[in-house]
């Protein structure tokens, strides 16, 4: 870190005195009328309009989940004029026994699909990273290939297969349905953090005579942890949040949450909607904050790489 | 050897379980029943399908127009907010689905909340504004669902290059359109993909926010999909429309894959 620092910092004045040269060339060089033209590019380098759309768009993002949020506290039924703070949407959320079966087990599928998929997602990432080239290629295929496929077309196809099996739908089918999605998502993230790893330690571990497992327990694992921790929370929201895929996989059952929502929407809007999607949000959130900060303590990040590395979407 | 065992496994898993993707059409029929797909020529599914690519395009492109502004503004001018903006943008990723969709249901609708303040200004009388069940609230309501997934990737490519090529064109004596056109988007090029195939993938095959922001003429392939399965209709048919919805988002998806393995980014997600 003190090294790119050092490096950064030589850089920039490397950078500045050749901006002083520069400068001095232009200031021979140029025509007057360029102090004409420097003056419009420096006001042209911060458009207005940039951040005209910015406040647009954050405006865009955020008013419909605050709407959600407020409402949630409102004294009377309208989703339209607030008329006061009231607790009362949360008291008749306490008393939905039907919602607080589907909270439940939505918590049970979660927690399952996490469980698994951290375990089998670790192993395929350690697999994929220090396999034999012919072996990773085929596999880094399959890895992004159901990320990359219509979630629909993956939730019908997990239907038809269970089906065909002769399995009941139910939770378990869900489960599975989401550990399917859930193990490329783990193997994705810990993969970057594999790659950035220095086999070097993992040799060292095994000169000093450990073997193949113990360097992998001793040495890789510690390093590991706080990614693995993090990739877990996220899947564990993921999973809980996931509509998609439960819809098409729950059967008869208890519905997990997003489902029991999805049907209370079509039924009508009801300030106890907003209730409900207001603790999943604080939850959702919470969770996700957590896992980043986890997920920083697992390498020396900056803020913005351990968010786009978490969302997946780190160039690699 | 422990590699060899533990890597196969959860593999043989994935593609175990992938595979029931591939089986979709062929595994309920057992055997060669093209007949399954004879109906989805009628013009009602092929306006659907139209229907859904161009709700997806529309969605893309609106994706690109405001999320690029985005990216770039968070890269170039964020400075120590750089942090707090991004996070800010995918914040509204982890909120539940569902839960965005309701609070545009809930903004758009005929009770909503901006009905409710049209008639407060002094509109009294007058028929709520047909806002929702209308294609742009369909639209509307997809950018919001998957504009962070075109933001993210042109900010880790704009973020990785830095500012130095920008100024350096500018040195130059480009003109600020110049230095765009011929600089900036060029080197963003591979997250400017990557968001497109990120937002036009997931947007073609979605189907609740039709569902909930769209009446029935704004229904998406989704939704044609789900009236088989979940309305109890003949399941081979719905196999056969998710099989199409595949087939087509095939192209896209492979043309990517192609451009990755020339060198652009491969983004992961």
């Amino acid at each position: 870190m003190s090294e790119a620092d050092s490096i950064d910092r030589a850089a920039a004045t490397a950078t500045a005195e050749r901006q002083e040269v520069g400068a001095e060339a232009a200031v021979a060089v140029r025509p007057p009328s360029s102090r004409l033209a420097r003056h419009r590019r420096s006001r042209l380098d911060r458009p207005r309009f940039l951040y005209v759309v910015m406040a647009f768009v954050f405006i865009f993002l955020f008013a419909p989940i605050t709407l959600v949020a407020v409402f949630s506290l409102n004294a009377t039924h309208s989703l339209a004029t607030f008329s006061g703070f009231s607790p009362r949407w949360y008291e008749q959320l306490i008393h939905n026994s039907a919602l607080l079966s589907s909270l439940l087990v939505s918590l049970q599928i979660a927690a399952a699909t996490t469980a698994v998929s951290v375990v089998l997602g670790t192993l395929l990432a350690l697999g994929v990273v220090r396999a034999e080239r012919r072996w990773t290629r085929p596999a880094q295929t399959v890895m992004v290939w159901p990320l990359l496929n219509p979630e629909i077309a993956t939730a019908v196809g997990s239907l038809l297969f269970f089906t065909q099996f002769g399995l009941t739908l139910s939770a378990t089918t869900v489960t599975l349905a989401h550990i399917t999605w859930a193990i490329p998502y783990v193997a994705l993230i810990l993969r970057a953090r594999i790659t950035g790893l220095d086999p070097a330690m993992e040799d060292g571990a095994r000169d000093l005579g450990a073997t193949d497992l113990g360097a992998l327990r001793l040495v890789v694992m510690p390093l590991l942890w706080p990614t693995i921790a993090a990739s877990g929370l996220l899947i564990f929201v993921m999973s809980f949040d996931d509509f998609v895929t439960s819809y098409f996989t729950s059967g008869a059952g208890v519905p997990p949450l997003p489902v029991a929502i999805y049907s209370m929407i079509k039924h009508g809007v009801s300030p106890e909607i907003n209730a409900v999607g207001t603790l999943m949000m604080i939850f959702s959130v919470g969770t996700v904050l957590l896992a980043l900060g986890l997920f920083r303590l697992g390498r020396a990040a900056t803020k913005e790489q351990a968010m786009l590395d978490l969302t997946g979407s780190g160039v690699t | 050897m422990w590699l060899v065992v533990l890597f196969v496994v959860p593999v043989g898993f994935v593609v175990a379980v992938s595979f029931g993707t591939v089986n979709i059409v062929g595994a309920p029929v057992y055997g060669w029943h093209p007949s399954n797909y004879t109906p989805i020529f009628q013009s009602i599914y092929l306006t659907v399908l139209l229907r859904s690519l161009a709700f997806a395009l529309a969605t893309t492109v609106i994706c690109i127009l405001f999320g690029y502004p985005v990216a770039y503004f968070v890269v170039r001018f964020g400075g120590r907010y750089k942090g707090l903006l991004l996070g800010l943008v995918i914040l509204p990723w982890f909120v539940d689905y569902l839960v965005r969709i309701y609070g545009w249901v809930s903004l758009l609708g005929d009770q909503g909340f901006l009905n409710g303040l049209l008639h407060t200004i002094g509109m009294p009388g007058s028929p709520p504004l047909r806002l929702i069940n209308t294609p742009y609230a369909v639209i509307g309501g997809l950018t919001y669902d998957y504009l962070p997934f075109m933001i993210l990737p042109i900010f880790a490519v704009l973020g990785q290059v830095g500012d130095a090529l920008i100024e350096a064109g500018k040195d130059l004596y480009g003109t600020p359109a110049q230095t765009f056109f011929r600089v900036t988007l060029p080197i963003s090029r591979p997250g400017l993909m990557a968001g497109c195939v990120l937002v036009f993938l997931p947007t073609a095959g979605d189907f609740a926010t039709a569902q909930l922001l769209g009446g029935p003429n704004s229904y998406m392939m989704g939704n044609l999909i789900d009236s088989v399965f979940e309305g109890g209709g003949y399941w081979p048919f719905g196999a056969a429309l998710t099989g199409l919805v595949l087939a087509v988002l095939f192209v896209p998806m492979l043309l990517y894959v192609r451009y990755a393995l020339r060198g652009g980014a491969v983004l992961s997600e």
